[in-house]
């Protein structure tokens, strides 16, 4: 069966080159779509569990991340041994665990609006009914990032509110002229003190999963350096997910006599 | 079926034709993920050309800058970020659509305030999408500099743009234009003459079909400013630019110079000009309070008359026709409707714009020749924007040091120098200030702590002896029996490579010492052209003289003394001369005549003198002050009798060219300094590529190549110093390697360096911080193609084999740089309520030979790389074996304690599922249970939080506390550890005794329990199961 989709892919690649010379963003879109496994394939999927190692210089945590059409999920981390969940999203409630008390906490209102009309639409892919989720598309021409020339897409999405402030946002990618797959996104730190800062995320390891392919390796890097770099080991589509896991835990009732 | 056999023959015919070509990566392609990194200095920043405003969101703010592009705050002025890296970085106009002022900007190139050292733009550019994307509208290619760029904000398609254009040549692209749909097609719609431009467009704030225009009449030229002619006028245009008239009723008769203007926000009848006239006592402020009907003389004090080309900006305050703020050299501010000023705070000299905030006029951004400034008091106090890395460098050098320092002058902000790297990242406190006024040149002895400074024409030179923090001026003087010694502005000295105290400088004459500058001799004849026409610079300026030496002519530029023979020395002048000598001044040989491609007279900004051969040499050549922005460099190999270009049609122009570098082991390796930023050649100059990763296309006055690191570094114009770290791959580049699909770069052994990592980083909130080299190894490697699909991984293998670590491997095209901190992975520490930080440290690996290897789909490619020790450790040999052995003994007890912890757990959680479901085995498991609850107590925390409700440390916790402080030590294991140690050692030896007891009774019990109740034993997982991560 890989080996039969490595084929197809190869094809593809053979087929479309001629073509990339006058693409719409749209056609190369549905060229993404129809070289890692087809539409169909990525309609069906419905929830993902993905397991694997997230790297921070030297530091490395086994991770799940687990994801819902819905908008809902969890990342869930190993931290020498005791799994904590530094983020999740219930529908609603985009929440942490404060790692000094290892107890969940809300984010701030704007993060959990922001998040639910931006990022919770985003799996299993920002571009798949794009239309649907509000966003809109535009070719802004070509680009060598990578070494490679990419066709760029400038994806629209939902408007945000920062610090009280309607603002734009939008997220830059780069498909690869020959694959039609992204490479790298490109995006501006919304809010904090970090606000404005590019940050590109490199996509690579596309392998299969379940019916379609999906890059196992996802790189984070501020002004070309490495910041974080998470490798996924295993992915399992329309998993059996514990569903309790999206939902933030009530605090701890402090034992009797325990001090502030 | 036809079509498969196509694609068949395509993939095998595919191969031969590849071999049959020439691989010529450019660019991005060939350099991958090399980055260049900045590290400033930001703490002087560098000169702003305009200040724009969000006409609604107070916390949006622009600067446009001299050279350093586009910066935007988003707030409220505490920092800016970058937004325009990938074009042009001298910076005439920002300005924003005022219906769409969160998307749609209007940036227009090249620098107003018309200096001696001004950059150049090349057009008007627009960004639809909050400057994430910019297009360059076409028309305005030749531009050179934009002044103004206006919108109707009734209709915002209709825009007006002042193009104030050539400042070295006659031009035919100045004027005023205007589009009425968005920018699509222009109408030339005000044009005076080829020397006219548009010094400033204004748009009455109630009525867009009033224009006010200010042309200008100037010219530069090398040795000579011009400013003012018949053709200065004011213009009032009541029409939209369809008709234009001078409203010049009430100014003095005779020519004009630069004219600055202005209308009053709240109150259109109100307008203000700043004039530079014939008649001295008629220059400064002038105001109408009928629209430009006529107009009233108010003040020539000193700051309303300053200077005009470089000082040309009236504000007024949004909310008071009466407040009103002009640049200058301090500024000024008026309260009184423009009778009487006050300058304005302290702040950095010479001022360029100002600008309120939209709702607290008490608020004031200023822009200057050293960055952005604040007030909150309406201009009384000033406060600098700290993270503007600005700085407009003349020249760069470095040292030996390790880190090695950067030396430089600045623009009117002095001379400096600073660490290449610094803990924490390259700060303002690491800058060190050699010099006053403006800096050019600074070079360090070879030898000794001695510092050389300079300031504008040598009118100081320092020596400066850092350890005792002495200076001594030490510039050659007149001397009798000879002429009048000629400077340039810039003025070039060199120190010798073979005699450490000698010191050269040149006038129109190269002058030699060899103490250091006590003593001088003149080893030259006057190697310029001496044209006296050049050398009238009490009469530049124009209406207003300027004779600030900036325009010094016909002088020596570059000195460069071989590094094969100390008795040859290379002389470039600015009047295009190039004159050598090969017996240490004694004949000079004038090989001008042999230059080829060159016009005549073309500055000589700088020549290399090769390490390759005697008479191999560099040079490059400048035109730009004659209106001529083609990039010229040629090499010789013969001491000038016959020269090859080396510029090939990759370096376009406006490039022109400032500076060279080779490379001193690979004579083809060049590097090239333009006014449009960075090219590299591999192959001597036949190609040449634009190296665009993290380096803005910003004017590189100067090059250099530090020797051990092999890190070009760079004095840009604009964006500080940018380093490109370890250019040594790129000397491997060849046919072959480009064929190759992957092909590891050899490396030097990598020094694992020892430092205590202190860097106090109070204030980086807001300041900015250069970024440092990294310490760790790089492991460099090409691809020949991105890789995409399938696994990659790259792992670091003891020659054993055995895994240290892997790290995530670069999958760019080119070239990829992936760096590995020497450490492999940390302990797998025992399960607690809470974490053992100590848990976090990574050992770091003995110093010796490692496998890199890195797997690409089916394919290995394996690279050997090497790591040493510090030869500033604290420690021997001896000292650190043992230090390693402690640390892989508390690695492997933390780990042991670790699987320990494991399966007492893992029968707790059986023996509590016996507990809850099998009473007949309660009482065996409870006490099981019990037991281990008792033991895991003592080996790990099982209260409280990671933070001040933390527990007291057991065993686990103390145990990596040891293991940090020893594996992360740079000294012998004290005594003191070493006690610990024993202590820890027998506590867990103990605790192992005590699980092993309770497994022996009590675990007994439980395990027949289940044995003859066939009950699942505890999921214990083999030891090596457990610690894989």
């Amino acid at each position: 069966m890989k080996t039969l989709k490595l084929l197809f892919v190869l094809c593809a690649l053979v087929a479309f080159a001629p073509t990339s010379q006058a693409q719409t963003a749209e056609e190369i879109i549905d060229n993404f779509f129809e070289n890692t496994g087809g539409i169909d394939a990525w309609k069906n999927i419905k929830n993902m569990k993905a397991t694997g190692v997230a790297s921070f210089g030297p530091q490395k945590y086994p991770f799940t991340l687990y994801t819902v059409l819905d908008g809902r999920m969890a990342a869930e981390v190993d931290l020498q041994g005791t799994k904590f969940i530094p983020q999740a999203f219930d529908g609603e409630q985009f929440w942490s665990t404060n790692f000094q008390t290892m107890e969940a906490e809300a984010a701030d209102a704007e993060t959990s609006k922001n998040f639910k009309a931006n990022e919770a639409k985003d799996f299993p892919d920002p571009f798949l009914d794009y239309k649907s989720k509000g966003y809109s598309i535009s070719l802004e021409g070509k680009e060598t990032i990578e070494g490679t020339e990419t066709f760029k897409i400038k994806l629209t999405k939902n408007k945000i509110v920062v610090d009280g402030v309607e603002e734009e946002h939008s997220v830059m990618y780069y498909f690869d002229t020959e694959t039609f797959v992204p490479i790298v996104s490109e995006e501006a730190a919304t809010s904090g003190p970090q606000k404005g800062t590019i940050s590109q995320t490199v996509y690579s390891e596309y392998l299969e999963a379940g019916d379609i392919f999906y890059p196992y390796t996802i790189d984070v890097k501020v002004n070309g350096q490495v910041m974080q770099s998470i490798k996924t080991t295993e992915i399992e589509f329309n998993a059996e997910l514990d569903e309790s896991i999206f939902q933030m835990p009530e605090k701890a009732t402090p034992a009797a006599g325990t001090k502030n | 079926m036809k079509k498969a056999i196509f694609i068949l023959s395509a993939l095998l015919i595919l191969p031969l034709t590849m071999t049959a070509q020439e691989i010529a990566l450019k660019g991005k392609e060939l350099f991958g993920d090399m980055n260049a990194r900045h590290i400033g200095p930001a703490l002087m920043s560098g000169r702003i050309n305009d200040m724009e405003m969000h006409p609604t969101n107070t916390r949006i703010i622009y600067a446009g800058t001299a050279g350093g592009g586009v910066w935007r705050s988003v707030d409220g002025g505490a920092t800016f970020s970058p937004i325009f890296d990938e074009h042009p970085q001298s910076i005439g106009v920002v300005t924003l659509d005022p219906k769409d002022p969160d998307n749609t900007i209007w940036v227009g190139t090249g620098e107003t305030w018309t200096r001696n050292s001004v950059s150049i733009g090349d057009g008007l550019y627009r960004s639809t999408d909050g400057g994430t994307n910019w297009v360059e509208i076409p028309g305005f290619e030749n531009s050179e500099r934009i002044a103004s760029v206006v919108i109707n904000p009734n209709n915002t398609k209709e825009v007006y743009v002042g193009v104030l254009g050539a400042l070295w040549s006659d031009s035919e692209d100045r004027g005023v234009y205007k589009t009425t749909d968005g920018g699509t097609t222009w109408n030339k719609i005000l044009y005076i003459g080829p020397s006219t431009g548009a010094a400033d467009v204004i748009m009455d704030p109630e009525n867009s079909s009033i224009l006010y225009a200010s042309m200008w009449e100037f010219r530069r030229s090398g040795w000579g400013f011009e400013s003012g002619g018949a053709t200065s006028a004011l213009y009032k245009s009541t029409d939209g630019g369809a008709n234009w008239n001078k409203i010049h009723n009430g100014f003095p008769s005779g020519n004009l110079g630069r004219i600055a203007v202005a209308v009053a926000p709240s109150d259109n009848s109100i307008l203000y000009a700043v004039l530079e006239t014939e008649d001295k006592s008629k220059n400064g402020l002038w105001k109408s309070e009928n629209a430009g009907q006529s107009w009233t003389h108010l003040n020539n004090d000193f700051g309303l008359v300053v200077r005009p080309f470089y000082f040309s900006r009236i504000t007024i305050d949004p909310k008071d026709p009466n407040v009103i703020v002009k640049g200058g050299l301090s500024g000024s501010i008026s309260r009184d409707g423009g009778k009487t000023f006050k300058d304005l705070g302290n702040m950095h000299s010479d001022i360029h714009d100002i600008t309120f905030h939209i709702n607290d006029s008490d608020i004031m951004y200023c822009g200057t020749d050293g960055g952005v400034y604040r007030s909150w008091n309406g201009g009384t106090t000033f406060e600098i924007v700290e993270n503007l890395p600005l700085s407009q460098f003349y020249h760069i050098s470095v040292d030996n040091e390790e880190p090695y320092n950067v030396y430089g002058g600045l623009q009117d902000n002095g001379s400096w120098y600073g660490p290449s790297s610094s803990p924490g990242g390259v700060n303002a406190r690491d800058w060190n200030s050699v010099g006053f006024g403006d800096g050019f040149r600074v070079l360090k002895h070879p030898t000794k702590n001695i510092i050389y400074s300079e300031m504008q024409g040598a009118q100081n030179v320092w020596r400066y002896d850092a350890d005792l923090h002495k200076t001594k001026t030490i510039q050659p003087l007149q001397e009798k029996g000879k002429a009048k010694l000629r400077w340039n502005w810039n003025a070039p000295m060199a120190v010798s490579n073979h005699a450490p105290d000698r010191f050269y400088m040149g006038s129109q004459f190269v002058h030699r010492s060899n103490d250091m500058g006590d003593s001088w001799e003149i080893i030259s004849p006057d190697l310029t052209t001496n044209n006296p026409s050049k050398q009238n610079q009490e009469d530049s300026g124009g209406l207003s003289m300027d004779n600030s030496g900036a325009e010094n002519h016909t002088t020596i530029f570059t000195i460069a003394e071989s590094p094969l023979d100390q008795n040859i020395l290379w002389v470039g002048t600015d009047d295009g001369n190039v004159q050598v000598t090969r017996d240490g001044g004694k004949n000079w040989e004038n090989v001008t005549a042999n230059l080829t491609g060159i016009p005549a007279n073309t500055w000589v900004y700088h020549i290399e003198a090769s390490v390759h051969g005697k008479g191999t040499a560099y040079a490059v050549f400048d035109g730009h002050t004659s209106g001529d922005f083609k990039p010229y460099a040629l090499k010789t190999t013969d001491f000038g009798k016959t020269w090859t270009n080396i510029i090939s049609e990759d370096v376009p122009e406006p490039a022109f060219v400032r500076n060279i570098q080779e490379d001193y082991e690979n004579e083809n390796l060049l590097f090239l300094g333009t006014e449009m930023g960075l090219y590299v050649s591999i192959n001597g100059g036949k190609n040449w590529s634009q190296f665009t990763n993290n380096m803005p296309p910003v004017a590189v006055h100067f090059v250099d190549l530090q020797k051990k690191t092999n890190d070009v570094v760079m004095g840009t114009h604009g964006r500080g110093v940018i380093i490109l770290d370890d250019i040594s791959p790129l000397r491997e580049l060849s046919q072959e390697v480009l064929a190759k699909d992957v092909h590891f770069f050899q490396n030097e052994p990598f020094i694992m360096k020892e430092s205590s990592g202190f860097a106090g980083s109070f204030g980086a909130e807001t300041q900015f911080v250069g970024q440092n080299k990294t310490n760790a190894a790089r492991i460099i490697y090409y691809l020949k193609k991105r890789h995409t699909f399938g696994k990659m991984n790259l792992e670091i293998q003891d020659m054993d084999g055995n895994t240290i670590t892997t790290i995530p491997p670069g999958k760019s095209k080119g070239i990829n740089v992936v760096t590995w901190g020497f450490n492999g992975n940390t302990p797998k520490m025992a399960k607690g309520k809470t974490v053992a930080p100590g848990g976090f440290t990574t050992p770091r690996v003995p110093s010796g030979k490692y496998k890199i290897i890195l797997t690409k789909g089916k394919k290995t490619y394996e690279h050997i790389i090497e790591t040493v020790y510090d030869e500033t450790s604290l420690t021997t040999l001896a000292e650190r074996k043992e230090q390693e052995k402690y640390t892989k003994d508390l690695f492997d007890m933390s780990q042991d304690l670790a699987y320990m912890v494991h399966e007492l757990s893992e029968t707790q959680k059986t023996a509590q599922m016996v507990v809850e479901n099998h009473p007949k085995g309660k009482k065996t498991a409870q006490k099981l249970y019990d037991t281990l609850e008792e033991l895991r107590k003592d080996l790990v925390i099982t209260t409280g939080d990671n933070y001040v409700a933390s527990a007291e440390p057991e065993l686990r916790e103390r145990m990596g506390t040891l293991y940090s402080s020893v594996a992360t030590s740079y000294d012998r294991i004290s005594q003191a550890r070493k006690d610990n140690y024993a202590l820890i050692a027998d506590e867990f030896n103990a605790a192992k005794s005590r699980f092993t007891k309770i497994m022996d009774k009590e675990g007994k019990k439980f395990k027949s329990f289940l044995e003859k109740n066939e009950l699942a034993m505890p999921a214990i997982k083999p030891k090596e199961d457990f610690l894989k991560k």
